[in-house]
């Protein structure tokens, strides 16, 4: 048998037959005769050549064939000579809402500056009740509103920057209730987040407002949430005060809205007018090998590729990271078990994963899928984790420990 | 001198609801407020429950904890016990009142604690885990440090000046062991209040919690393949990658990094 060769030929043209008879068919005379010389056939726009369009969308042959369905045919055969194709985005419309009927207020968290997933629910769930009726939801953050004009907000109360840095729930509750009489919105949500749900009962005993929390589901006449202990749920119509359950709206997607800074005519930070009770909030240093994985933010794993147990304790407590292994190693016994990653341990949401040594089985890949940042030390680079992180050192990780240790302690004391 | 403020203290109990059985039981944060209190070692320790007298047998678990006499506003079943907690403890003037975070059976909104701060005019601390007298270098009676319990398990230090109202975060000391003996012994003190009936509560409807489908973060919007390409395909090429950096280089190349993602100062 013979080899079939990597590149593909030039295909034939595709054959119509049907036209090409009736192009050689001439009519005159008693009955019709057919030509020998094929004429040039008329061309049928109507026909697809599923040929040329295969080959239009090549764009890679070697080592295998790889196609680009999106590129429309029309310009193929210039775009497939370049290899490259551009995809061009779809404008997403712009949706404005002019004269708002009532507006719906999103107080959000924004925690540490950028739009949290919850926030995004939060947004969400105000535009539920403010498409009911033709309604605007206003977002009510720190920060500039650029960031939620995609998650859905059509006007955006801008709170200064670090105005809430300190833990000053009074004063945020206060702002809340300033917003509720200046706007009088018809409905306010707020994250059911620790942060969230704290300033949302404030608002709702000064204000003397019922406070509907943790709505898991929502309509523009029904809102419900779970309660007796999650086993009953309770229906009522949307009340002023809502704060929205994590996880139960899906953020919005493929939408544009214009996030217009909204004119007040008071400032929204009435002074200090409130006597603080709380004060000298100050953040306490926590053992980070006291923390579980799972709600810990920066964990220091190993594999079976490290053998310098000594080193690796010393670099967890230079770091102040968490400790975790991965399967094979609490196997062996050099970590306790709570502290495994992967499937069949803890399945981690930090937001940096410093791995040394491990290759990457897929039920471990399978445990850092919530990591945003992952840093992988190997001696393979080919292994999966290397493919997976976001800085890859193919290095054994015995020399790189001790030289990362002596790189902290050097800039500490610096 | 005054009496510091951790010495007089009033706990807010409720009767919890198994989550599996559903059989009445202690709450879990409330049997972690009282132990906070029981710790404190208060000069005046009362425990305090509103609610129907028929549910009172539940109660016995709180005096197991070590409880000489609990003391139960009567209450008309559906009735609001916000009011009458209020009018009892404007009565006995406790300058700390410990409870969990949120009622395990009824309503749970988790109001009730801000709702008698108000009416107490005291501040409110909610996912307390440690309390204590303070040890301020401009120490007064009426400043109490606490600990409060963040997301991620972080820690957070507070001074709070005068009356005050904690609720309990579950990772606070656990709740020490109900014993038989003492429940037996300790004496319920049922007292008549008035209360008037949750009318928003009437309003709603109930019905069993049927368990939602997942929220699944899917990707919507562009072609067939972006979305098969996000679905299929782990994040991976966009990474930068050393191979085979001296051991120094490497570690500066992850100093770096770790720097860039604000793990280390």
């Amino acid at each position: 048998m013979t080899q079939p060769s990597p590149i593909r030929p030039q295909f034939r043209r595709r054959v119509d037959p049907r036209a090409e008879r009736a192009a050689r068919t001439v009519l005159t005379g008693q009955r019709p005769r057919l030509l020998r010389q094929p004429v040039a056939a008329a061309v049928n726009e109507r026909r697809r050549d599923p040929r040329a369009l295969r080959a239009a969308a090549l764009i890679q042959s070697q080592p295998r064939p790889r196609y680009d369905w999106t590129r429309d045919a029309a310009s193929a055969g210039t775009a497939a000579a370049v290899g490259i194709a551009v995809a061009t985005v779809p404008a997403i419309p712009l949706q404005v809402i002019v004269e708002p009927a009532y507006l719906v207020l999103a107080m959000l968290d924004r925690p540490g500056g950028e739009v949290s997933e919850h926030d995004r629910q939060v947004i969400a769930a105000a535009r539920l009740l403010a498409d009911a009726g033709g309604g605007a939801v206003v977002t009510v953050c720190t920060g500039s509103g650029e960031a939620l004009a995609e998650a859905g907000s059509d006007r955006h109360v801008a709170l200064p920057d670090g105005w809430a840095d300190d833990y000053v729930p009074e004063r945020r509750a206060a702002a809340a209730s300033a917003l509720m009489t200046t706007l009088s919105p018809r409905h306010i949500l707020f994250p059911d987040s620790p942060d969230g749900a704290d300033v949302a009962r404030r608002v709702a005993t000064t204000m003397g407002e019922r406070l509907f929390a943790g709505v898991q589901g929502l309509g523009p006449d029904r809102a419900t949430r779970q309660s007796a202990g999650g086993s009953l749920e309770t229906g009522h119509r949307p009340t002023r005060l809502m704060t929205v359950a994590a996880d139960a709206f899906a953020p919005l997607d493929g939408v544009r809205h214009e996030a217009r800074p909204l004119d007040l005519a008071t400032p929204v930070i009435a002074g200090e007018e409130v006597l603080p009770r709380l004060g000298g909030a100050r953040r306490l240093a926590v053992d980070p090998d006291a923390l579980s994985l799972s709600e810990t933010d920066f964990i220091l794993s190993a594999g079976n590729g490290v053998t310098d147990w000594r080193s690796f304790a010393d670099l967890g407590e230079a770091l102040g990271a968490t400790r975790a292994g991965s399967r094979v190693v609490c196997d062996a016994g050099h970590l306790p078990r709570e502290r495994q990653v992967g499937a069949s341990g803890t399945l981690v949401s930090a937001r940096c994963y410093l791995a040394f040594g491990i290759a990457g089985a897929p039920q471990h890949l399978q445990g850092i899928t919530g990591v945003r940042h992952v840093i992988a030390v190997n001696t393979d680079l080919h292994a999966e984790m290397i493919k997976r992180a976001d800085l890859s050192i193919v290095a054994d990780a015995q020399a790189v420990m001790p030289a990362l240790i002596r790189l902290i302690r050097e800039r500490r004391h610096d | 001198m005054t009496e510091a403020a951790t010495n007089d203290v009033a706990v807010l109990l409720s009767i919890g609801r198994h989550p599996v059985s559903g059989r009445a039981r202690r709450a879990a944060t409330d049997a972690q407020a009282l132990e906070m209190a029981l710790a404190l070692r208060p000069k005046r320790l009362t425990a305090i429950h509103a609610g129907p007298a028929a549910d009172a047998d539940a109660l016995r678990a709180y005096l197991g904890m070590g409880l000489e006499r609990l003391t139960v506003l009567v209450l008309p079943e559906d009735a609001d016990p916000v009011e009458p907690l209020i009018a009892h403890l404007r009565r006995l003037a406790p300058s700390l009142v410990l409870t969990g975070r949120q009622a395990e059976d009824g309503e749970g909104s988790g109001m009730l604690p801000y709702l008698i701060a108000r009416g107490l005019e005291a501040a409110v601390v909610s996912d307390v885990v440690r309390i204590g007298p303070s040890d301020a270098p401009d120490y007064s009676a009426s400043m109490t440090d606490l600990v409060q319990a963040l997301p991620r398990g972080q820690r957070r230090a507070l001074t709070v000046t005068g009356r005050l109202i904690a609720t309990v975060h579950p990772s606070a000391p656990p709740a020490r062991a109900s014993a038989f003996g003492p429940a037996r012994r300790g004496v319920i003190e049922p007292v008549a209040a008035q209360a008037t009936a949750d009318l928003f509560l009437s309003e709603c409807e109930h019905r069993p919690w049927r368990p939602k489908p997942k929220l699944m973060r899917v990707k919507r919007g562009g072609s067939a393949l972006d979305r098969l390409k996000a679905a299929t395909e782990s994040k991976s090429g966009k990474g930068q990658l050393l191979v085979n950096p001296t051991p120094e280089a490497g570690a500066l190349a992850i100093y770096d990094s770790l720097v860039e993602q604000g793990m280390l100062p």
